[in-house]
C-alpha cells in the first residue's frame, strides 16, 4: 500500500507537478496583484476624472441655459412649488426639534458654569450659522435631491430625455435649469424659516424647561448677532441649492441600467449631494468667519 | 435623404458598428433588420444626431451632422420625427400635451391652431376621448399611435420607428403596419423601421438592410431578400422572427 511500487495516478503527477511550479508562481503572485491592482485604480481614477469632466460641462450648460428663464417659467414655478412649499414641513420638524434640543443640552451645560443667561446667545450663534442652514440643506438633499434623481433617472430609461432632444428640446434648460433656479430662490428663504423655527423652539424649552424669561433669552439674542452670522448662514444656502440640485441631476441623467439603476443613480445622487453639502458647510464658515 | 457613410461605433472595448454604410431616399420605407443588441437602435439615434459615431459620416439632406453641435442639430431633428421603441411618451403630460409638446416647445404658433393640429392627429390615431389621460391609462396600441402622431405633428420629411410593432397584440401590430403604409400613400413620407420581426419587413418595407455582428451584410430591395444566400439571411427567412 504506497510502497515503492506504486503506479504514478494522474492525481499524484498533478500534485507533483505543482508542488514544483509553486515556488515559481509565489514568487510572481505579489507582482502579479500589484499590477491587477495598479490597472483597477488606474480605470477607477480614469472614470472619476471623466465623471468629473461631464459633471463640470453640465454644471456649465445649466448655467448658460438661465437666459431660458422666460420661455420655461412655468416649470419654474412648479419646481419652486416642489422644492420650496412643499418642503416647508419638513424643514419646520427638524428645526423645531434640533433647536429644542440644542437649546436643552446647551442650558444643562451652562447651568453647571452659572451662565444660563447665555444660552440666548449661544443657541442663535448655532442655529443661525450652522445648524439652521445645515439641516435645511441635509432635508432638501433627502426631498429634493431624490426626486430629482428619480424623476429625471426614469426620464432617462425610459428614453423620454432622448425625446425632447429628438423634438428639438434643450433637456437641461427645460429639466434642469428650472430646478436650479428655483432652488437658489426658494432655499434662501427656507433658510430664514429653519433658523426662525429653530430659535423659537430653542426659546420655548428656555422658559419652559430652564425657566428663563423670555426676555432675558432674546435680549442675549438680538444685540449681540453681528452682520457676519447672517452672512455665513445664508450664503450656505445658495450654495447648498446649486450642490443639490446639480448633482442630483446630473446623477438621474447618468442612470442606466433598468430600475435598478434609477435606484443606484438616485442613491448615488443624494449621498454625494449629503456629503459634499457638509464639506460645503465647513468652508463657507472656514472662510467667511476668517474674512469678515 | 439620410445618409450613413463607413460609420463605426464603440462602446468601451465593444464594436457596436462595423464600416456601415446605408442610404434612405425620400419617399421610400427602409427597414433594418437584425437580432435584438446588435446596433439597429443606435442607427436611428446616429442619424438623429443623439449620438456621435468614432468615426465615418452622418448626412442628412447633404449636411454633414457628424460634428455638429447640438444647438445646430436641433433644426436637422425637425426634419425627423422619431417613434421610439417604449413611445418614450411624456407620462406627466396628457395625450394632447403629448402631441402639441413640439408645437409648443418650437413654434410660436396660436394655441387654437396647435388645438387644431391636435384635434387632428387624435383623429388620425383613432384617440378620441381620450385627449385628457395621461398615458398610463392607455393600452400598447394606444401608446405607440400617440408616439406616432406626436412624431407627426411637425410634418417631418421622414419618420423614424423603432421596433414600432415590438410587444403589441397581432391586431395592434396590424394596424400599426398599415398606419406606416398610409403615412406613404397620403402624406409622402419616407420611413426608417429597425425591427427584428421579418414579416414587419416584407408587410411595409421597400428595402432591406441586414445588420448582423455589427457589419451591412444585405441592402437591397426587399423581394431580392429571398435570393441571399447568407447563411444568417437564410436562417432568418425559415425562421421569421430573430430571437436570437
Amino acid at each position: 500500500m504506497g510502497g515503492k511500487n506504486e503506479k504514478p495516478t494522474f492525481t499524484r503527477m498533478k500534485t507533483e507537478r505543482s508542488k514544483a511550479s509553486a515556488p515559481h508562481l509565489t514568487l510572481f503572485m505579489p507582482l502579479l496583484f500589484m499590477r491587477s491592482l495598479e490597472k483597477k485604480l488606474v480605470m477607477r481614477l480614469k472614470d472619476f476624472f471623466l465623471t468629473m469632466q461631464e459633471f463640470f460641462l453640465f454644471s456649465v450648460k445649466a448655467f448658460m441655459a438661465f437666459p431660458k428663464m422666460i420661455r420655461y417659467w412655468r416649470d419654474v414655478l412648479d419646481q419652486a412649488t416642489i422644492c420650496g412649499t412643499d418642503s416647508i414641513p419638513i424643514v419646520l420638524v427638524s428645526a423645531i426639534s434640533i433647536g429644542a434640543l440644542l437649546a436643552i443640552e446647551v442650558g444643562n451645560l451652562l447651568e453647571d458654569f452659572g451662565a444660563k443667561t447665555m444660552l440666548g446667545r449661544s443657541t442663535a450663534l448655532s442655529v443661525i450659522r450652522e445648524l439652521g442652514p445645515l439641516l435645511m440643506g441635509l432635508m432638501l438633499s433627502a426631498r429634493f435631491g431624490s426626486r430629482n434623481g428619480a424623476e429625471l433617472g426614469a426620464m432617462q430609461i425610459s428614453e423620454q430625455i432622448d425625446a425632447l432632444r429628438a423634438f428639438g428640446t434643450d433637456p437641461i434648460a427645460k429639466l434642469v435649469m428650472p430646478r436650479l433656479l428655483a432652488a437658489l430662490i426658494m432655499f434662501l428663504p427656507l433658510t430664514a424659516l429653519s433658523d426662525f423655527a429653530g430659535l423659537q423652539s430653542a426659546a420655548y424649552m428656555a422658559e419652559h424647561y430652564h425657566r428663563i424669561d423670555p426676555g432675558i433669552f432674546w435680549n442675549a439674542v438680538y444685540p449681540r448677532l453681528a452682520p457676519k452670522d447672517f452672512v455665513v448662514g445664508f450664503l450656505k444656502a445658495p450654495v447648498f441649492a446649486v450642490i443639490i440640485t446639480l448633482v442630483s441631476c446630473f446623477n438621474g441623467f447618468s442612470a442606466r441600467g433598468g430600475t435598478a439603476g434609477v435606484g443606484r443613480s438616485t442613491i448615488k445622487g443624494i449621498v454625494v449631494s449629503s456629503g459634499l453639502v457638509l464639506i460645503a458647510n465647513f468652508y463657507v464658515s472656514k472662510i467667511v468667519l476668517e474674512n469678515m | 435623404m439620410i445618409e450613413l457613410r463607413n460609420v463605426s461605433l464603440k462602446y468601451g472595448d465593444r464594436e457596436i458598428l462595423k464600416n456601415v454604410s446605408l442610404t434612405i431616399k425620400d419617399n421610400t420605407i427602409k427597414a433594418i433588420l437584425g437580432p435584438s443588441g446588435v446596433g439597429k437602435s443606435t442607427i436611428l439615434k446616429l442619424m438623429l444626431g443623439l449620438i456621435k459615431p468614432n468615426s465615418g459620416h452622418v448626412i442628412v439632406d447633404g449636411t454633414d451632422i457628424t460634428c455638429m453641435k447640438e444647438s445646430s442639430l436641433y433644426s436637422i431633428r425637425r426634419k425627423m420625427g422619431m417613434v421610439f421603441q417604449g413611445n418614450a411618451l411624456f407620462d406627466s403630460l396628457t395625450i394632447s400635451q403629448n402631441l402639441g409638446f413640439f408645437l409648443r416647445e418650437n413654434l410660436k404658433l396660436p394655441e387654437a391652431e396647435i388645438s387644431r393640429k391636435v384635434a387632428e392627429q387624435i383623429q388620425f390615431a383613432g384617440l378620441e376621448g381620450y385627449e385628457d389621460q395621461l398615458p398610463e391609462s392607455l393600452s400598447g396600441g394606444m401608446r405607440r399611435r400617440v408616439a406616432i402622431g406626436r412624431a407627426l405633428i411637425f410634418k417631418p420629411h421622414m419618420i423614424l420607428f423603432d421596433e414600432p410593432t415590438a410587444g403589441l397584440d397581432p391586431v395592434s401590430s396590424k394596424k400599426i403596419l398599415s398606419l406606416i403604409s398610409s403615412l406613404r400613400q397620403h402624406n409622402n413620407l419616407g420611413a426608417v423601421i429597425v425591427t427584428h420581426i421579418i414579416d414587419d419587413v416584407f408587410h411595409v418595407a421597400d428595402s432591406v438592410a441586414v445588420l448582423y455582428q455589427g457589419e451591412i451584410i444585405f441592402d437591397d430591395v426587399t423581394e431580392k431578400l429571398h435570393e441571399a444566400d447568407h447563411p444568417f439571411i437564410r436562417s432568418i427567412l425559415s425562421d421569421k422572427i430573430l430571437e436570437l
